[in-house]
């Protein structure tokens, strides 16, 4: 990697917080590029992967928009357009949400939480720059925030921190889209106050050449909610680490990922649900298509500490495979130090129904359109959590997308 | 006028051999009642027609106004004018009924008011249709959600498994009007298969067919629910 690193460094000795980011960029060289031999990257196509091909994105021009990334839009109440991590634009308002961004990265981040995620701590010396929305206590922010990255260049580091005050509720929806062989390594981090709710959708689509590789950790105080929807479609290798951290009493986590599979893409989905103390509760549910010769991996870890009595945590991961060629590993664990839990696991490879696909066909469904119907909702039933308005556009993405999709 | 002819039709499911030789005419505007034993063939007659995974035809022939249906796909089946009401409708999360119902011919334009329209007819709610297939309603709500596609899709001949049971008295009577005023609506032809003399008294039967070990073995008017109510099933069995 030595050829990436020597962009890193000319790219880094530029910054004015060069000192603050070198840290973390020495962390990386110590730790070196993930390999499978790691739980938490085991059956990643690491050996496919050359950090070398990439250099350090300095993004220039405008920003880029499709048609879906606009009518996205539309639905804002804030909008933050991006273009590779770094903030274009910020239109909107919503009284008591604050939208900031910042070319210097604070001294003062936690990325020991980082320490071993290589690529993540690589985030955390390479971001463009911060961008943080601030939910002030007791702001029940109307409608959603947008945000849009767009990304053209080669190495990208996006870092998004969300912070939702006290008794406060907010609601972000997130487009990746662009990313022409691009490796795109975003970091984001979702602080949930007392009794304050976030939910938050992230809709990846971007080119099927692009790595995507992002992480993102919930931290949750004392009954606070978390409902993350993670929906990926586009990228090469699309990998999704949700992170939730339940740190006060009462908390609850809801993270639900789904992807499609096409051509020879990788979905590598995986996820730590923490409780560290009790009265907590979350749920993680997977679900998703791998079609022609696509790949899905799920693993994810509930570790409950000890003394979290009454945790309830559960983990659900369903795979529907669309093509003999297709392939889906799932590995649920459990990492429990306390009795007094509730802890589920459940996971599931297989076709499509054949009793419900009969059920359509005996109302005059062709076997064609009611396949279609049903992988449709498999994605149908994932967005049902979002807002109607948004859930129906991507609905509507997703179904252009079924359409390319052979199922054998 | 349309006509469903089922002729010496024989179906196993695994290794045994359930319908052994039905026969059994429908025409458009009648109503017809299936009656039998648990486990004489009635729902299997149902799910062969309609092509279930699991149950195959070993012989005999079933022709909607001429066209065999057996050398049919299912969907094909129901284009070609054949409907069947499911004992237990099943769910099909992530799909909406307004969906289904499109891709199954009707047209996109009024299929919203034309499931309104229907929905009200047999007393469910418009917005329970606005979930998934079948996903968090009740027993009876799945039956009623039945009948609200067989009005908007319309088909000539209809099969109705069990359409009473889970079914209050009040929301039988409301689904056996929708279906008696189909038949002179657009003419449907219905069989229907039940365990109950109570959906006689709401459905006026012109015929009535006993089955018995995957036959019919009996055929009449009102009386010959009268003499089941009266003498089982016993004097049937050996007719078959």
């Amino acid at each position: 990697m030595t050829q990436f690193l020597d962009t890193a460094n000319a790219w880094l000795t530029s910054r004015t917080d060069e000192s603050v980011r070198r840290g973390a960029l020495d962390a990386f060289v110590a730790a070196g590029l993930p390999t499978t031999t790691d739980e938490v990257w085991r059956y990643a196509p690491l050996a496919d992967f050359d950090l070398n091909r990439y250099s350090v994105a300095t993004p220039t021009g405008i920003a880029p928009t499709t048609p879906l990334t606009e009518s996205i839009a539309a639905l804002g109440s804030i909008v933050v357009r991006t273009l590779d991590g770094v903030v274009q634009a910020i239109t909107g308002d919503i009284e008591g949400v604050t939208v900031t961004w910042s070319e210097t990265r604070s001294a003062d981040s936690a990325t020991e939480r980082y320490a071993a995620d290589s690529l993540a701590t690589l985030n955390w010396a390479l971001m463009g720059g911060q961008l943080t929305i601030q939910v002030a206590e007791g702001v029940n922010a109307p409608g959603t925030i947008v945000l849009l990255h767009a990304i053209t260049g080669s190495a990208v580091f996006p870092n998004v921190s969300i912070h939702v005050g006290r008794s406060a509720t907010a609601n972000v929806a997130e487009v990746w889209f662009g990313g022409a062989d691009a490796l795109v390594v975003p970091c984001e981090e979702y602080h949930v106050a007392d009794n304050g709710s976030l939910t938050i959708a992230s809709y990846q689509r971007l080119e099927q050449s692009a790595w995507y590789v992002s992480r993102t950790t919930a931290l949750l105080q004392r009954d606070a909610r978390v409902h993350q929807s993670v929906i990926g479609m586009g990228a090469k290798y699309d990998r999704a680490r949700n992170d939730a951290v339940l740190q006060g009493t009462g908390a609850q986590n809801e993270l639900w990922t789904t992807y499609l599979g096409q051509g020879d893409q990788v979905h590598d989905l995986r996820s730590h649900q923490m409780h560290e103390v009790g009265r907590t509760e979350s749920r993680l549910l997977s679900k998703g298509a791998v079609a022609e010769q696509s790949r899905s991996i799920y693993t994810g870890l509930i570790e409950i500490e000890r003394g979290a009595r009454r945790t309830d945590a559960r983990q659900t991961n369903h795979n529907l495979l669309l093509s003999p060629h297709a392939h889906a590993d799932t590995v649920p664990n459990l990492d429990i130090r306390e009795n007094d839990v509730t802890c589920a696991h459940a996971s599931s490879v297989g076709p499509l129904d054949e009793f419900q696909r009969w059920y359509l066909e005996s109302r005059g469904v062709t076997r064609h359109d009611a396949e279609r119907l049903m992988i449709q909702g498999f994605f149908n039933e994932m967005l049902d959590v979002l807002p109607n308005n948004l859930a129906r556009l991507l609905e509507a993405d997703i179904a252009g997308q079924l359409e390319k999709v052979a199922v054998v | 006028m349309s006509e469903l002819i089922i002729t010496d039709l024989h179906c196993e499911v695994g290794e045994k051999e359930i319908l052994r030789g039905v026969n059994l005419t429908v025409r458009s505007g009648e109503v017809h009642i299936i009656m039998g034993p648990n486990g004489c063939g009635k729902s299997t007659l149902a799910h062969a027609l309609t092509g279930r995974p699991g149950y195959r035809v070993t012989g005999g022939s079933a022709t909607l106004d001429g066209v065999e249906l057996l050398t049919l796909d299912p969907a094909e089946r129901t284009r070609a004018g054949l409907f069947l009401a499911l004992q237990q409708p099943m769910e099909v999360p992530g799909v909406r009924p307004a969906d289904m119902l499109v891709a199954a011919g009707a047209p996109r334009g009024n299929v919203e008011s034309a499931i309104a329209r229907e929905a009200q007819a047999v007393g469910l709610r418009p917005e329970l249709l606005e979930r998934f297939v079948n996903v968090d309603l009740s027993g009876g709500e799945r039956k009623r959600a039945e009948v609200v596609q067989l009005g908007v899709l319309q088909p000539r001949i209809a099969i109705f498994d069990e359409i009473d049971s889970g079914l209050d008295v009040d929301a039988l009577g409301a689904v056996a009007r929708r279906i008696e005023t189909a038949t002179r609506e657009w003419g449907l032809g219905v069989l229907a298969i039940t365990h109950f003399r109570r959906l006689l008294q709401e459905l006026t039967p012109d015929v009535i067919h006993v089955m018995s070990a995957g036959r019919v073995v009996a055929e009449g008017g009102p009386e010959l629910a009268e003499q089941l109510e009266r003498d089982g099933y016993e004097p049937f069995r050996e007719l078959a």
